[in-house]
């Protein structure tokens, strides 16, 4: 069995109280740091850099060298945002970790908070998830009585409001910097860098932005050391446990937590049950839906940052979407892509017209309407998303780009046979105009 | 340091901080874009300006709208990635905007079909619905259509963060991004018809104009916009012998890319169907060069009778530098009174404000916005100069503070503190303010505040003095312009920018800096001094505030007369009107209020305008070789006729005559496109 870490007090229809999470270690690492400044600042932004604590919402960047970039004497107040604006399809562990062990992620924030000496931390929250927004409002008091947070924590003098912000509700709102926008009270559109948040986010002022499941991790790694979390993981350069959130045919769907470099197909048979009787794997989303699919030739790759981006492929939010051999794989790509098209900010050009045109031939495909030209219009669009103003477009494309690489057979399949080899559909059922 | 850079293997070197658009366009090469636009700034929003870097400290495909040019950077705009990637942004837009080109109001001047051509795009491909928008009413002036809208941002940047009005936005999300009001209503911005300017299609149109033909139909000129004394520059289009519409035209010193509402809608004047077109003495019309001889015969047999002094000319700040010359000179040798400033309120201050100004304390308007101090003293800029209000704005939003000192009850469009304090007291609380000691004076009740603009005074880098002519008199005027010498005294660059009421309220003032106040010559004619008055382009009345005693002063009156291209209550009242063409039809020189003299051109031939009535007769229904109407005079040549002399010729020998006569508008010669500047001679 492997080692839990993040998901240890996991309990069944109920949350882990603060003095179950004091009895398995927790909060002493933010005791250490606040009362004996152990270790300062500077010591926590190096250990998280030696951990190879890597962003957990998708982009896999080190949280340590992020940090690194609030500079020394930048101006006060800094801010800390938690992005728990889960938005990504098939992805459900934020909520999981929440709802598990909330003050696991409360200390883990104000641990990052002190990292980076940021006075006010802010839980952006997805609106969908009123739940944990209340569990966090009721526990964060419970962590203010307890001098864990707030003002002059456990006497150190030091600060760290928090603040639990409902999100008023958009996909974008989970990109970073949109996410800043979004919480001045502005349109979510990402802004563009430089100047990079830590620098100049929230009104002008360093902001550091992390995951929930990042900071989840922070303070185990302050307990125990990075040789201790990079010793978790299954790989050589890996580190740390991940939730992974596995969706589609298999028996046992859930949240697993498992080493970093766990193989797809121990995930799938050992964790998940397996496929449904019946169905045999295809391919499946391996970070959620911004993420390429990935073929059955990679059911044994090593569930890793650096393992998967050798492949070609990004571990992303460590959503496995798992689609077996009797789903339509177009219709699947034009599903997602509905949910793309939907919520582009509508910023600039190629993401906010050029998707919905990448649905419209998708859809044409899966209806029978498909020509052969559609392939290359495809491809060529699915390339130029890349000119697009932020990632939202060349992540929506990539399931896309997939589809028409590694199953191009399917979508020929589709075109030539003018209809979908996974249907006996009766004409007229499925309007390629009917959608939005 | 000027970067150098390679764009489409030419060699170009250019100012740091220009973005490398702009580089290539110095160059010749333009880029297409939509929505990057100047004055708005970069914001990657529209991506059809990708183009390749090749070499540098950027490679790959960028949008060259938000990159700045670096030494050693080599671009190529025709790389084939590249324009394949613009191509696909054209088809984009165009899955939803409508295909009626043709007959599209925009059509023929529209930015988004020329880059539709040019980039290739002709063969629609995307097969599916369009999406469409219902329009709204945006008030009289500006037609919306938002079918049209290829979501450039352009015009929710402008409204919003340009100028600071909130009632017209973008709402909505992907494809149902929505430009436009919360619902149908007027638009509150007073700049808001620089949308129709700004718009890269046809989603904002002129209301007035739409569809009195197309572009090229009409006889287009830069001219310089008259309804305040700001001089922004303007694109005059007229057809069929009329004023169609107003934009604004670039200017680098005066208004930048944009004009005010005021200046853009306020021409109807020179299309009423009352303005004077013809001569009329009497009730008996006749040609302008009779009316003027008669005029000339009453004119020399009142003065034979009455003596010269008994006879008056008023004119007034809206008139050209030629024409205020020209009848100034007049009454100069006929001995004749003359009255050049007709605006009561400002009559106290703007000779001072004049006389402040200097080369060194001068600034312009665009040079209003890279100010990071500005004291506004008596003067409401939304309400007096409109786009100066836009020029601090753009100050302020830039990091400015703005203070005002005033009395009344002012509403700008960005933040400031204002001394709420009244017009007498400014003049004190301007005299405290030192460069170097503590707030001195007699600040009193206001002490607090003025050291906090003391304060911000000494902290600044490049402080602007803004003066009002209307609500202070001669001693603010000398106050400010003191102020501002003081700072420059102790090495700090201020500027001093004074607000004047007309046109060329500055040029009147140049060519005779002594006033003779409007009420002065209410007075005279109704104590029977001034038997005669020839009022030209005249607006004794509408400034008039006690119109009782201006109607028995010219019911007292033997003879008034009246040149004038407006109609005037002095023009229905006169014995004789002279009709004169306006400045569309005859152009002419206008001396704005920081001393800048700049050319406006004729727009087109004076005449009587032409009438399609769709009633089966063809224009002109009268065969001959001239013009129909088109014997109006210039208001300057009017003056000569009076004296019964030819004018000058044309307009180049007006200039010797006007440059001779009055050597203090000598730099008009040497008029560059951006105008001269001209101070009063020492």
């Amino acid at each position: 069995m492997h080692p839990r870490v993040l998901l240890k007090n996991r309990k069944s229809g109920r949350i882990a109280t603060i003095d179950e999470y004091r009895q398995s270690g927790g909060y002493q690492a933010l005791e250490n740091a606040f009362v004996k400044n152990d270790p300062p600042p500077g010591d926590i932004r190096e250990t998280l850099l030696e951990a190879r604590l890597l962003g957990r919402g998708g982009a896999g960047f080190p949280i340590g060298k992020k940090m690194s970039t609030v500079p020394d004497n930048a101006p006060h107040p800094r801010y800390l945002v938690c992005n728990a604006d889960e938005m990504e399809p098939g992805t459900f562990k934020d909520r999981v970790l929440i709802h598990a062990d909330p003050h696991q992620l409360i200390e883990g924030i104000v641990l990052a908070a002190r990292a980076i000496e940021a006075e006010i931390a802010v839980i952006f929250i997805r609106r969908e998830y009123e739940n944990a927004a209340r569990i966090l409002e009721r526990e964060i008091q419970v962590a203010l009585g307890a001098g864990l947070a707030g003002k002059n924590i456990l006497g150190s003098g030091h600060d760290c409001e928090l603040v639990v912000h409902r999100s008023a509700g958009r996909y974008i709102c989970g990109e970073g910097t949109a996410l800043t926008n979004a919480l001045e009270g502005k349109r979510a559109n990402p802004r563009r860098p430089p100047p990079y948040p830590t620098t100049s986010g929230l009104w002008q002022r360093p902001t550091e932005v992390q995951n929930v499941e990042t900071l989840c991790c922070v303070p185990h790694v302050i307990s125990n050391g990075a040789p201790w979390f990079r010793s978790l993981a299954l790989t050589e350069n890996g580190a740390g446990t991940k939730v992974f959130s596995v969706s589609g045919r298999v028996n046992h769907p859930g949240c697993f937590e498992l080493p970093m470099g766990i193989r797809l197909s121990e995930l799938i048979e050992e964790h998940a049950g397996g496929m449904v009787p019946g169905s045999r794997f295809k391919a499946c989303m391996p970070g959620g839906a911004s993420t390429r699919l990935m073929p059955g030739s990679m059911y044994h790759l090593r569930l890793d940052y650096s393992e998967m981006e050798k492949n070609g492929y990004r571990l992303g939010t460590g959503a496995i979407m798992v689609f077996d051999h009797k789903t339509c794989l177009v219709q699947a790509a034009a599903n997602l892509m509905t949910f793309f098209v939907r919520e582009s900010c509508g910023w600039c050009t190629p993401c906010r017209e050029g998707l919905p045109y990448i649905l419209d031939l998708l859809k044409r495909i899966e209806a029978g309407q498909g020509r052969a030209e559609y392939i290359e219009m495809i491809r060529k669009m699915c390339g130029h998303m890349k000119y697009s103003y932020c990632a939202f477009a060349p992540g929506a494309v990539a399931p896309v780009q997939a589809l028409i690489e590694d199953f191009h057979a399917e979508v020929t399949d589709h075109i030539e046979n003018q209809g979908c080899p996974f249907k006996n559909r009766q004409s007229g059922e499925n309007d390629a105009e009917s959608h939005y | 340091m000027m970067p150098n850079l390679i764009i489409d293997n030419k060699k170009i070197r250019v100012a740091k901080g220009t973005r490398v658009i702009d580089a290539a366009e110095s160059a010749g090469i333009y880029i297409p874009r939509f929505c990057y636009f100047a004055e708005l700034g970069a914001v990657g929003a529209c991506r059809v300006c990708a183009v390749k870097f090749i070499d540098g400290p950027v490679e790959g495909i960028r949008m060259s709208c938000m990159v700045e040019a670096e030494d050693g950077m080599v671009v190529a705009t025709d790389d084939a990635e590249a324009v394949d990637f613009r191509r696909h942004v054209i088809e984009w837009m165009m899955m939803n905007h409508p295909h009626d080109c043709p007959v599209c109001d925009e059509g023929g001047h529209c930015l988004l079909q020329d880059l539709t051509v040019a980039g290739g795009h002709g063969i629609r491909r995307f097969a599916g619905k369009k999406r469409t928008y219902a329009d709204q009413y945006l008030g009289p002036l500006i037609s919306h259509e938002e079918n049209r809208c290829i979501q450039c941002y352009r015009c929710s940047r402008f409204y919003q963060e340009y100028c600071g009005y909130t009632d017209l936005g973008v709402m909505g999300i992907a494809q149902r991004i929505y430009f436009g009001r919360y619902k149908d209503g007027v638009l509150e911005n007073p700049f808001s018809g620089n949308l129709i300017d700004l718009c890269p299609t046809g989603v904002y149109t002129d209301k007035p104009s739409r569809y009195t033909g197309r572009r090229w139909d009409f006889e287009r000129t830069t001219g310089v916009c008259t309804t305040c004394g700001l001089g922004c520059s303007i694109m005059v289009s007229a057809r069929y012998r009329q004023v169609v519409r107003l934009e604004a035209a670039f200017s680098r010193a005066v208004n930048g890319a944009f004009i005010c509402d005021r200046g853009r809608y306020g021409f109807s004047w020179v299309n009423s169907e009352n303005r004077p077109r013809q001569g009329r003495v009497a009730a008996k019309a006749m040609a302008p060069q009779k009316a003027a001889a008669a005029a000339a015969g009453r004119l020399d047999s009142l003065a034979e009778q009455y003596g010269a002094g008994a006879i008056a000319v008023a004119g007034s700040g809206r008139s050209s530098l030629e024409t205020l010359a020209a009848w100034m000179d007049l009454c100069r040798r006929r001995s004749w009174r003359g009255f050049f400033f007709d605006d009561l309120a400002a009559a106290p201050a703007a000779p001072a404000a004049v006389s402040g100004l200097s080369p060194e304390n001068v600034v312009s308007m665009k040079a209003v916005e890279s100010a990071d101090m500005i004291l506004a003293v008596g003067a409401d800029p939304l309400g007096e100069a409109p786009m100066l209000a836009l020029a601090m704005r753009q100050a302020w939003r830039a990091g400015a503070k703005v203070f005002a000192i005033d009395s009344r009850d002012l509403e700008w469009p960005f933040e400031f503190q204002q001394v709420v304090a009244e017009p007498h007291e400014i003049v004190d609380l301007l005299s405290g303010i030192e460069p170097e000691n503590e707030i001195g004076g007699n600040a009193g009740k206001h002490a607090g505040k003025m050291a906090a603009i003391q304060d911000q005074i000494r902290h600044s880098r490049f402080p602007v003095i803004l003066c009002g002519t209307a609500i202070v008199d001669q001693s603010t005027a000398l106050a400010a312009a003191g102020l501002v010498k003081r700072l420059r005294k102790n090495k700090k660059d201020t500027r001093l920018f004074y607000t004047l009421p007309k046109a060329n309220t500055f040029g009147g003032l140049l060519l005779d800096h002594r006033v003779q106040p409007p009420d002065e010559l209410i007075h005279a004619m109704e104590s029977g001094e001034i038997k005669a008055l020839v009022a030209v382009e005249s607006d004794l009345w509408q400034n008039c505030t006690d119109r009782d005693l201006l109607e028995r002063a010219l019911n007292g009156l033997e003879f008034l007369c009246a040149a004038d291209c407006m109609a005037t209550e002095l023009v229905s009242r006169a014995d004789i009107v002279i009709p004169v063409s306006s400045v569309y039809e005859a152009g002419g020189i206008y001396v704005n209020q920081e001393a800048r003299a700049q050319w406006s051109a004729p727009a087109h031939a004076g005449g009587t305008p032409v009438r399609i009535t769709g009633a089966g007769g063809h224009p002109p229904r009268v065969i001959g070789s001239a013009i129909p109407g088109g014997d109006m005079p210039g208001a300057w040549q009017a003056a000569w006729q009076i004296a019964g002399l030819a004018p000058p010729a044309g307009p180049g020998e007006m200039l010797e005559w006007m440059t001779k006569t009055y050597p203090v508008t000598a730099p008009v010669k040497t008029m560059a496109a951006q105008g001269v500047r001209i101070f009063p001679l020492q």
